[in-house]
Formats: C-alpha cells, structure tokens, sequence
C-alpha cells in the first residue's frame, strides 16, 4: 500500500463541484472529446472542467491517455499525421478546434513543458525570450524585464543571473527543466502544461519543481500529468483518474486519494495494479 | 603404452584448439585486421603525398649543372652542359643493336637523362647519356643557367656583357637584369591593365553603337557622342602606345654575348632574360633563397610557352574561384530540396522514389553532367541569354559559350545529392523534442525550420558543402566541355566594369595537369611540373577543405551537447 498524505483542507478551500463551476472559475471546459489514432481509439467521450488558477493533475497507469488528453489543450496531437480528434475543449468561449483557429496563437495561450528538458541550443537569455521574438518584440528593455520576472517565477534566477548569455545546455537537468518552464510562462500564457516535468530529474531537482509549481497556480492554470501519485497528492488542487483512455474519476486531490468513489480507482492509488 | 600416448596428444590438440578459439572469442584478431586495414590506406595515401611531394618540390631546387665529356664508338668527343634530370640501369642486351663493348660481366650499364636546354640550338631539350662513353663529369664554376622568355633555359658561358653597345664588366650584370626586370613588369601593367582597360571599353563603345542600331535608336546626337568618347580612348591609347614603346626601346638596351657546350657563340638581348644564375656557385642557403623564389614564382606568375614554363597563377584563381560559385549555387539549392524531401513531402512511395533518384543522380558519370551542360546550359540557355540580352555582339556568343559560370553550376548539379543527403540527415538527427518545444512555444513551422531546425542542423550542412568541395575541386572531365581552356587570356575578376565576368573561360589546375602532362610539346620537360602542380591541387583541395571542417567544428561545439 503506497502511502499518500494528502494536503488538509483549510477553512476557505471548499470543496468544489466540478461538474458544475461558475463560468469565471472555468478555463478549459472539455467535452465529449474522442480522439482516434488511424483505427484506435485513444480517449473515450472526455468531459471535464478545469478551473482557473489551480492545479489540475492526470494520473492513470501508462498508456492510459493521460499524455494525450494533455497534448489536446495545445494541439499537440495535430502533429502525428494519424490522428482524428471529435468534441470539443473550450477556452474562453471558442472552440481550439474550431475552422479559424490559429494554432501558433492558441499555442502562445497554452503553454507546455515536456517530460525531457528540451532547451534550445542557445544563450539561456535566449531561450527565455524566444516566445517573446516570436511575438516580434524587439524592444531590449522589454526583453530584460521579461527574461528577468520569468527566470525569477522558474525560481532560477539567482542561479544563472551572472550567466544569462552562456549556453543553456550547460546547466543541469533541473536547472534546464526550470528554464523550460520559465521560458514557457514568458509569453504569459494563460495554461500552463506539464507533461511528466520530473520524470527525468532528480529528487531534489522535483523538490524544486514541486514547490514552483505552486506558486505557478498564482499565475497561471496549471495542468499536470504525472505517473507519480504522491506529486499529484503533493501538487495538485483536483485530480483526474485516467485508465485505458476514460476519465474514471475526477474530483479534487483529497476526495479521491483518501474516498474515491470508483473501485478501479481505490485499486489504483493503493497499488492493486498500475 | 600407445593408449596413453594417444589420449595426451588429443588433449593438447584440444587445448591448442581451446586457446586459438579463446584468441578468436577475445576480439583481438578483430582489432589486428581493422588496424591492418587502417594502417594500409594510412600508407597509401602518405605514399602519395611523398612521391607529389618530392617529386613536385625537386622541381623548384636549383639543380647542379654538369659538364660531360663524351667519346662515343666512333667520331670526336663531344661535350655536353646541362642538369641530371633522371639516372636508370638497363640490361646491356636492350643495347646489342647499337654495338657498342661494354665490360662483359656487366649485365646493365646505367644511363642519365640530361636537360641540355638550349632549344634555338639543338631541336632536342633532352639527351640520354651512357655512363661508360662519359670520360670526365665535372662542375664547372663559371656555367651560367639564363631563364628566358623563349626557347625555355639557356646553359653555357658568358662571354660579354653589353650595355648600349659597349662592353662592360661582367659584375654589372645583376644591376642591369634588375633593371630590365622592372620595366618588364611596367610594361606587363601597362599593357594588361591600362591598355587592357582602353581596349574593354572601346570593345563596349562599339556594342553600345551596334546596340543602338539594332534598336533603331541610333541618333545622330548619340553617334557622336559615341564618336567623341573612341576618340577620346584612342587618344589616350596613344599616349600609352608611345610610352609602351619607350620601355620596350629601354628594356631592348642590352645584351648578352654567350656561348654554348659546341662552343658556338649566342647573343641573347636582355629583354628576354627572366632570371640569370650561376648554378655551381650557389651554397645551401643561397639554394634554399632561389627554391623559395621559385615557387613563389610559381605560383604567382602566368604560364609560358605554352603552358610548359612560368607559374600557374591564373589556374590556382580559376580553380579557387569555379569550386566558390559553385559552393554559393549548390549549398542553397541543396538545403531547399533536403528541407522539402525531409519536412515537407509526405512520407509516402513519391517521395521515396525521390530520395533514391537524387542518391543515384550521384552515382552519374561526371563526363555526362559536362554533356548536359554543353548541350542545356550554353547552347539552350546560354543561346537564349544572348538573344534576349546581348543581340549587339551576336553572332559571336557572349553566354552561349562554355563559361565559368556554366561550369560552376554544372558542377553545382554534379555535388548537390551530396549536399541534399547529408543535410537530410543532420535534419533526421535533430531530436523531435526540439522542434516540439519550439511549436509549444507558439512557433509555426516555417519559425522554427528557421530559428532552431536550422542552426541545429548546421553542421550535417557544413559536412555536405565540404564533400561537395571536395568533389568539385577534383573534377576535370566535365570542366572541358563547359568552361575550361589551356590558355585564357584574362581572369574572369579584373577591374574592369562589372568586375566580374561570368561569361568568360577560365584555367583550371586539374586540366592544367592534364595538358601539360599529356598535350604540351615536350612531355619529359614538363613532367616536374605536373608534379608540381598536383601538389599544389591536393593542397589547395586541402585548404578549402579545411576552411569548411573549422568553420563545421566551430558549429558542432556550439550544439555539441545535442549529439546524443
């Protein structure tokens, strides 16, 4: 029996009814999403709500399509040539899949950080502002400001403020991971994904990275996949219970790490299989 | 007794059999051959690079000159004056015919190239001599070798020195060879850059008119001022002719009495005299002062007497300058078509049918890329080029004919499948992650070919371009049909308006080895210099080469850590 200590609840931190949220509460609003690869079906009739400013986290043993429903929000999916996607995830009243999206754009809204830290082959300075030249700023001062606030939110600036224009492949995995993050909120985007982001770290390294990520929620919508049931205990405000492409159970942390209403579930976070 | 003896053999054999086993199981005959095999291209190609070398490099080390006095089977002795060129033995019986005694226990008898020069005197540059007929060998201090502009080297004696006439001492010979040599190469400048200059714009005066006329635009008002401005060169052409002329009476002042190894008696004016030295004199050092002048020579002056004497200069710019337009035609298209092939075109039976069309499309002889560019580039491109742009100078082509810049694109055609595989892939070992982030990040595809797919693939480009130099650089059967002559007269970069000139034909080491070694009037001569000239290819191929492999590396460090 894995033991998991979820957070205590605190007087003003009620728990919310998820299927039914005011609508200024809700970022993401996911419905009857299907999605197929060539003949095989990946997710089943999803339909979820996120809420805004919180951290949403996906659990579910692997290959259960926690990744993929992750890789939806930012269109992600749209590179595997195979792939069909029915329903709909909405954000801020449009439709991501809809006919006149722009996906660069929706991609600037939703920001994501990968499982392996991917940083550039550039200047740290660089990789921070790189959303940002994309956007077509130029203004230096602009730029400073930008790479200075992000690199400080990624709790990594005082460890590279001296080095800012050395290459980003000379720090260390977590160092690298948190750059990643710092250069995905510089663009000020309003979700944040993480998929996996300490899979490949160290524990320290996911210390750190645990602790940001709850200051990131004061930001930003955060959602999160994780195969680790302890950091979706530690991080997240509500979690998703993921198997073999269905939304089992979604309700917040504590509810379902200590009463989850679903037999699969309660097999789950106790160990039964996964 | 036997039974014993038996079972001991077979265990050793065994045993001997366990130990080669374990001997082949331990990889080390692996590690022997792959060594072997290492050190065998090793060999070989040092092997190379020593015999060019030393074979190129003994072309400019100024040789002893020998005096020989020969006493053949019948008729006087002789004696013959010149440089060692080549000593061999051959078997006395490929002799017999000639009658001649030698010791009878001698199965060979050795024999000597000379190099005799003198070409205005005897037909032949070259003379085998018999070692046995030789009766002295000596070293005269006093021999004079006198490079000149015709008629190759002159070996022999100073008689007189002559200055405007009159007799004067031998010691001021340097003084006046000095002399004569700076106004040779006033009169080089004059003639190729101001003259040369005169005449290009007279050339385009005339077109201009020609022009004008075919567009029956030619007003009265235009002709004349057309009329006014050839009057004006020719003007000027003549002040430049006068002082032409002037230099020349200056440089014809002197002369040099001499005489020659039959004693026959030879005046040589000074203004065809290149170089004057006396051989025998020289010590190491003074040795080691003319070498180095020699292949600086070498390399910057133009070629003399049809190709056979002076430097290579307008090759080593031809070939430098060729394999440069064609590394600026072939790196762009190359990396356009790698992209499309790699991040465009669907994975699907088209594009692989592409692939493997553009991978044999290296494996084409070069002599047929060359076809192609006679018969597309400067007949149906060319063709229509001057038609459209220069009608004045027709029927005389202007692009219609083989050119530089047709040779550098066909060139370009014959190295970009190098190019297109090897960036394909370096943009096959780009992790997918790269590009993942960089569209996370709200890039579209065409960003993030630009800002990440690109630079990161840099290096994979570099190694393309490096294989095509290497490959162009080499190249010379395609060159002879689209470009390439023995003898260009002008450079295609001069500096004359528009600087430079793609249309005109252009020197090429590879073919300069070519016809030097196998078309010039005298091929023994010129085989040292054939020497000489590949070693200055294979280092010329190695610079350029080796510009790309720092300039590779320099990119490889930068994305070093991406690599695995």
């Amino acid at each position: 029996m894995i033991s998991v200590t979820p957070k205590p609840l605190t007087s003003q931190q009620q728990v919310q009814d998820l299927t039914n949220l005011p609508e200024e509460q809700v970022a993401l609003k996911i419905s009857d999403l299907n999605l197929f690869y060539g003949d095989k079906q990946a997710l089943h009739n999803i339909s979820m709500l996120i809420p805004k400013g919180q951290v949403t986290a996906f659990i579910g043993p692997s290959g259960c399509g926690k990744s993929t429903l992750l890789r939806c929000i930012n269109r992600m999916n749209d590179l595997v040539d195979s792939c069909r996607i029915s329903g709909e995830i909405i954000l801020h009243n449009e439709n991501i899949y809809g006919k006149h999206v722009d996906v660069a754009m929706l991609r600037r809204k939703v920001g994501m950080v990968f499982q392996r830290p991917n940083p550039f082959p550039k200047s740290i300075y660089e990789n921070v502002i790189y959303g940002l030249r994309l956007m077509g700023e130029k203004n230096r001062r602009v730029l400073d400001e930008a790479v200075e606030t992000s690199l400080k939110s990624a709790a990594l600036w005082n460890e590279v403020k001296d080095r800012l224009h050395d290459s980003a492949l000379g720090l260390s995995g977590g160092q690298q991971q948190r750059l990643v993050i710092a250069r995905a909120i510089a663009v000020q985007p309003e979700v944040l994904l993480l998929d996996e982001p300490t899979s490949a770290l160290d524990p320290i390294s996911t210390l750190t990275i645990e602790e940001l990520i709850s200051d990131l929620k004061k930001q930003f919508t955060v959602v999160i996949v994780t195969h680790n049931m302890q950091q979706a205990a530690r991080v997240s405000d509500q979690t998703a219970f993921m198997y073999m492409g269905e939304l089992i159970e979604y309700s917040d942390t504590n509810t379902l790490f200590t009463t989850p209403a679903k037999k699969k579930t309660e097999d789950y976070i106790t160990g039964r299989y996964g | 007794m036997i039974n014993m003896k038996l079972t001991n053999n077979s265990v050793s054999s065994t045993k001997e059999k366990s130990t080669m086993n374990k001997w082949f199981k331990s990889g080390s005959p692996w590690v022997w051959l792959s060594a072997g095999g290492v050190s065998l291209s090793l060999i070989s190609v040092l092997g190379l690079l020593w015999l060019i070398a030393s074979r190129g490099l003994s072309y400019f080390w100024p040789a002893d000159i020998y005096q020989f006095e020969v006493q053949e089977k019948v008729g006087q002795p002789y004696t013959v004056i010149g440089e060692i060129y080549e000593r061999e033995s051959i078997p006395v019986a490929q002799l017999i015919h000639t009658k001649i005694k030698f010791d009878k226990d001698a199965e060979t008898v050795e024999r000597i190239l000379v190099k005799t020069g003198n070409r205005e005197l005897v037909s032949l540059d070259f003379r085998w001599l018999l070692m046995p007929q030789i009766t002295t060998m000596t070293l005269p201090k006093d021999v004079v070798v006198i490079e000149r502009r015709t008629n190759g080297n002159f070996y022999g004696f100073i008689d007189k020195v002559i200055l405007s006439g009159k007799e004067v001492d031998k010691s001021e010979l340097p003084t006046l060879v000095e002399r004569v040599e700076k106004f040779q190469s006033q009169i080089d400048a004059l003639q190729k850059k101001d003259i040369g200059a005169i005449n290009y714009q007279l050339e385009r005066l005339r077109l201009k008119e020609k022009k004008y006329r075919l567009d029956n635009e030619l007003t009265i008002q235009r002709q004349a001022e057309i009329e006014k401005e050839t009057q004006a060169l020719k003007a000027e052409y003549q002040t430049l002719e006068k002082k032409l002329l002037a230099l020349r009476t200056q440089v014809a002042r002197d002369k040099l009495l001499v005489h020659a190894m039959d004693g026959q008696q030879v005046e040589i004016g000074l203004e065809n005299v290149l170089d004057v030295s006396f051989a025998n004199q020289l010590t190491f050092f003074d040795k080691v002062v003319v070498f180095l002048s020699k292949v600086s020579d070498f390399v910057s002056d133009d070629p003399r007497e049809a190709n056979t004497e002076g430097g290579v200069y307008p090759a080593i710019f031809g070939t430098v300058l060729m394999v440069l337009l064609m590394t600026i035609i072939v790196s762009p298209f190359g990396v356009i078509a790698a992209i499309y092939l790699h991040e465009y075109a669907g994975n699907n039976s088209l594009t692989k049918i592409l692939r493997i069309a553009v991978i044999n499309l290296a494996g084409v002889p070069s002599i047929v890329y060359g076809i192609f560019g006679l018969g597309f580039f400067v007949y149906v491109l060319g063709g229509s080029i001057d038609q459209l742009f220069y009608p004045e100078t027709l029927p005389s082509p202007t692009f219609g004919t083989p050119g530089v810049l047709w040779s550098a694109i066909t060139l370009a055609i014959l190295t970009l499948p190098v190019v297109i595989v090897s960036t394909e892939e370096g943009l096959a070992r780009i992790p997918a992650s790269m590009r993942h982030g960089s569209l996370a990040l709200g890039a579209t595809k065409v960003e993030t070919l630009w800002r990440i797919i690109l630079p990161i693939a840099s290096p994979a480009i570099m190694t393309g371009i490096i294989l095509a130099i290497a490959r162009a650089a080499g190249e010379v059967a395609p060159l002879m049909l689209v470009g390439v002559v023995k003898m260009a007269p002008t450079l295609p970069l001069d500096g004359n308006f528009p600087f430079l000139h793609l249309e005109r034909k252009f020197m090429h080491l590879g073919f300069h080895i070519y016809d030097v070694g196998f078309q010039s009037p005298n091929v023994e001569a010129a085989r040292p210099l054939v020497y000489a000239t590949a070693l200055l290819l294979v280092t010329i191929i190695v610079a350029l080469n080796m510009t790309a492999v720092s300039i590779r590396n320099r990119l490889r460090e930068k994305y070093r850590s991406l690599e695995h």
